[in-house]
């Protein structure tokens, strides 16, 4: 009987001390973390997206997200916290524990591009102060295109088009100086302006498009790093992660995630469209300079911040502060302008 | 058989072990609860297969286990240490270790129905289980449900028939284990029938107060091969007169004995050996609209696969074996039926079927099987890292080298099968070339093999 | 048949067979190429799928994903890439083994992850011509050694 009692014990512990103990510890690794733990589960969107998609949580309350991937390989960030975990594998578990200082909604999405509809994969934080439960909205000042009027829709051809690429570093041993904000006018308008000015016959178109292209070089530089390779940095790295998939690793509009986008296919079979031939394309091509000289980076950002409008093109506004925006726009114009950086191809 | 056996059970702590009462419980000890982690990893851990403990030790670890060192090596050891009976046999007894006086168990006790006294629903079960594979291996949830239901099976045959009703005549893994453990260099057998004819009370059969009657509805003096013997070892303990004995023998020393060959023994050969093919080509072949037919379940595509499936496993495959077997039949000029013959040969198939699986398993077990240290830390894939290995990248073992293994591995298989094909032709009393097509149909099977590993 | 025989048998078939797995095969190959193979990854499938290169040739090849994150890891070959939309991955290297190589998605991606392969076939496939010799060789090689006519 004693033999029997042994393996009866022994029976009841795998059935039901082993489980016991799993889920126990499952359990006790959350409460003692100190922090409120969120469990956040990022599923490509046809599989359903986050899980869940809004979160709320009390300003100055530690709160853990446990993010885990059960499909492909998934990124997180929250922008406007600086929260980035860059890589989520399945299967795995990645913690990021934060304390939210103010109250607001945050935008969250995933940063990696993880399936046709990636750029739908996006959810809130919803940050309250329990003191001040319902603080009135804060008002956004309508962007730059609104405020100046500009059909970010209409064709902008470019009237002057440079006959070989444009070099910021030839332009910078010229002694020209660009007067004025550029980010208001396109580059083809800057570029008239020398042309027409007198004092400035002595130089060829090509030199003048060079002094237009350090000029924007400089324009999009970070007042804080001289020298600007660090906003093109910043530029580049926002360009790898969400455009580089449709517009293509070299801007040339050809990325594998922008050939069928849905939306697009739509636009070709209806006729109505304000602009049919030019929504067309498809992702726009970032070394097309007969295109990009004749677009402002006003106009540049209209576009980056609202969207495509159903063309598969997402709307950015909700996910970039207005410096990643300029730097982004300032690395896009490295496609058309020889800004002497290596992705030039 | 009583050539070349070498007797383990006169190695006394052999002996003591075998005889011992907590022989197979401790080993079911171990194993169970392996077992009820995959299940609770299946039902509430990440759907990422790879890091899902309920896969990778069920579909890597465990599979390597049984293919590649159980079957070959011990025959059917595995269905000793099998968790998935257990419960049911321990209500059955309403003991875990200990014999009730009498050996009688609580159950309906009804009679297996004599119809079904054979493996036709262990091949169908097999090809119900293999036809969902690609969903089954790669879907933590799917697959400890279908562990769970095996288990719920066991447990209401435990309950409704007498013995282990669900491992001699339904469970699919069972069946196949069966037929490969033919090959396997050990046996369980009486040392002396003699003395057993003098034993009248077959205690060995009905039970004593040492211990129950056969598990496996076996009696041990009648047993020439392994296939039915579950090697549970409660035989050696009911034995009055110490005339069990555990051998080692030459592999493959069942396959020597023309006795008791039947169609649905020869079905299982054919099963397997299109399985190992078929898996070869769609679960490892460079053709993904093959596995993805096979993943969408229900699909007009995947009905296509499915009727092709049976159709491989059911009829072409053994109908060119039928097609060879007339052959033979037509060379030697023989007086025997080709059904027959059909049967007859079919047994040489088993060792080309089990290099067969060596070979594909071999394939995806070496370069997968790290994943196991991974789900060893984080069996659920819930961030932990008990171990400090959860982290390990994937990296696949000895990738380069798996056709140079797979190449010998196949020969020794089809030089096996020749030798019995020839053998077979011997004890049917035809002339050797009547081997010849067989032959040639197990060359050409190697071959094929050979093109999509090579 | 005697004992004296069945020796010489098997030695002859293991002669055959050395001499089948050691023989040197002349070749005309053309001679050593570079080449720039394109592969695109998407669940669950490589397209190509088959790459069929000649050993000595010096191959690059780009991954390109259409959907998430995928790899490429090619057996027998130390080459491992990682790509995914919009973040290409590229590889060069000498194809100095000859054979059948199968290569296989290295990052996880779904539920048929394990079974995204496609293969390499680096030509001439010697090791499947002599495969298939010593298979021939120890067909008749079995078929006269268990040959006892009675």
């Amino acid at each position: 009987m004693k033999r029997e009692l042994f393996a009866l014990t022994i029976v009841f512990l795998i059935f039901v001390a082993f489980p016991a103990a799993l889920f126990g510890y499952q359990a006790q690794r959350t409460t003692t973390t100190g922090a409120r733990v969120i469990a956040l589960t990022a599923n490509a969107p046809a599989n359903g997206g986050w899980q869940p998609d809004a979160i709320r949580v009390n300003v100055g309350e530690r709160v853990r997200l446990r993010i885990a991937a059960p499909d492909v390989v998934h990124g997180f960030a929250i922008p406007a916290l600086d929260i980035y975990v860059d890589e989520i594998l399945p299967g795995h578990v990645e913690e990021i524990e934060f304390v939210a200082a103010r109250a607001g909604r945050y935008p969250f999405a995933c940063t990696r591009w993880c399936s046709v509809d990636h750029w739908r994969m996006r959810g809130v934080i919803e940050v309250i102060d329990p003191g001040n439960p319902d603080p009135p909205l804060p008002t956004i000042a309508p962007p730059l295109y609104q405020q100046m009027n500009i059909d970010i829709d209409a064709p902008h051809p470019a009237q002057n088009v440079p006959a070989q690429r444009p070099s910021a570093a030839r332009g910078a041993r010229l002694d020209v100086s660009v007067p004025g904000d550029l980010r208001a006018q396109s580059p083809s308008n800057v570029f008239a302006e020398l042309r027409g000015d007198p004092a400035l016959k002595a130089y060829s178109d090509g030199q003048l498009w060079d002094v237009v292209a350090f000029a924007w070089k400089r324009a999009s530089g970070d007042p804080a790093s001289p020298g600007a390779d660090s906003a093109l940095a910043r530029g580049s790295k926002l360009f790898v992660r969400d455009c580089a998939a449709c517009h293509g690793e070299t801007g040339k509009g050809n990325g594998p995630a922008g050939r069928n986008l849905p939306g697009l296919a739509a636009m070709q079979t209806d006729s109505r469209m304000a602009h049919g031939a030019y929504a067309k394309r498809g992702p726009a091509d970032f070394t097309d300079a007969a295109q990009m000289l004749g677009a402002s980076d006003v106009l540049l950002q209209g576009k980056v911040l609202r969207g495509g409008m159903g063309t598969g093109m997402p709307e950015w506004r909700t996910l970039y502060s207005d410096q990643d925006m300029w730097d982004l726009i300032g690395f896009i114009r490295s496609f058309v302008f020889d800004y002497g950086m290596s992705n030039a191809k | 058989m009583t050539m070349n056996r070498l007797e383990l059970t006169q190695v006394p702590i052999v002996k003591k072990i075998l005889v011992s009462r907590w022989l197979p419980w401790s080993l079911v000890a171990l194993t169970l609860p392996v077992f009820v982690l995959a299940i609770l990893a299946g039902l509430f851990g990440t759907p990422a297969g790879s890091r899902n403990f309920g896969i990778v030790f069920v579909w890597i670890v465990w599979w390597a286990l049984v293919m590649l060192l159980l079957v070959p090596f011990a025959g059917r050891l595995w269905c000793a240490m099998c968790p998935i009976p257990a419960p049911g046999e321990w209500l059955q007894r309403r003991a875990l270790v200990q014999p009730r006086a009498g050996g009688r168990l609580y159950t309906l006790g009804w009679k297996w129905p004599k119809r079904f006294n054979n493996i036709w629903l262990q091949n169908a079960s097999f090809l119900a289980v293999a036809l969902f594979c690609v969903v089954i291996l790669t879907t933590p949830l799917v697959s400890a449900l279908v562990l769970a239901a095996f288990a719920l099976v066991a447990l209401a045959m435990s309950l409704l028939f007498e013995r282990r009703a669900f491992c001699r005549y339904l469970c699919p893994v069972g069946g196949f284990i069966g037929l490969y453990s033919q090959l396997a260099p050990v046996e369980v057998r009486v040392k002396d029938h003699a003395l057993c004819a003098t034993h009248k009370n077959k205690t060995c059969y009905v039970g004593s107060a040492a211990g129950y009657g056969c598990p496996w509805l076996v009696f041990p003096a009648a047993l020439d091969k392994n296939t039915y013997c579950g090697m549970c070892t409660e035989c050696f303990k009911t034995c009055p007169l110490d005339n069990l004995a555990l051998y080692a023998r030459p592999f493959g020393a069942d396959l020597l004995t023309s006795r008791g060959r039947r169609l649905d023994e020869a079905y299982k050969a054919f099963i397997m050996l299109t399985c190992a093919l078929a898996y070869s080509i769609v679960l490892l072949g460079p053709w993904s609209v093959l596995k993805e037919t096979a993943y969408a379940v229900g699909s007009v595509e995947w009905w296509v696969y499915a009727a092709s499936f049976f159709a491989a496993n059911l009829a072409i495959v053994p109908g060119l074996f039928f097609a060879c077997a007339w052959l033979a039949r037509r060379i030697a000029r023989a007086a025997t039926s080709t059904r027959e013959l059909f049967v007859a040969y079919a047994y040489a198939l088993v060792p080309l079927g089990l290099a067969a699986w060596v070979a594909f398993s071999l394939s995806f077990v070496l370069v997968n099987s790290s994943y196991a240290w991974q789900v060893l830390s984080d069996p659920f894939g819930w961030g932990w890292n008990l171990f400090g290995t959860a982290d390990w990248k994937w990296t696949p073992y000895l990738a380069g080298w798996i056709p140079l293994l797979q190449i010998p591995i196949l020969l020794v298989g089809l030089a096996a099968a020749i030798a019995l094909a020839l053998r077979a032709a011997r004890e049917l009393r035809m002339p050797q070339r009547a081997a010849l097509p067989i032959v040639a149909f197990c060359a050409a099977f190697t071959l094929a093999m050979l093109w999509l590993y090579v | 048949m005697n004992q004296t025989r069945r020796v010489i048998v098997i030695a002859l078939t293991a002669l055959l067979i050395l001499v089948a797995l050691f023989i040197p095969i002349p070749t005309n190959a053309s001679a050593p190429q570079t080449r720039t193979l394109e592969v695109t990854a998407r669940q669950f499938a490589f397209e190509p799928a088959t790459l069929d290169i000649q050993r000595g040739d010096t191959v690059t090849i780009h991954l390109e994903s259409l959907d998430a994150a995928h790899g490429l890891y090619i057996d027998g070959y130390a080459v491992d890439l990682a790509a995914e939309p919009g973040k290409r991955a590229q590889a060069t290297f000498v194809a100095d083994k000859e054979g059948k190589f199968k290569f296989r998605c290295s990052v996880a991606c779904g539920a048929l992850h394990p079974f995204m392969i496609g293969e390499m076939n680096v030509q001439p496939n010697f090791p499947f011509v002599r495969a298939t010799a010593v298979t021939l060789i120890a067909t008749i090689g079995a078929v006269v050694f268990f040959w006892r006519e009675e």
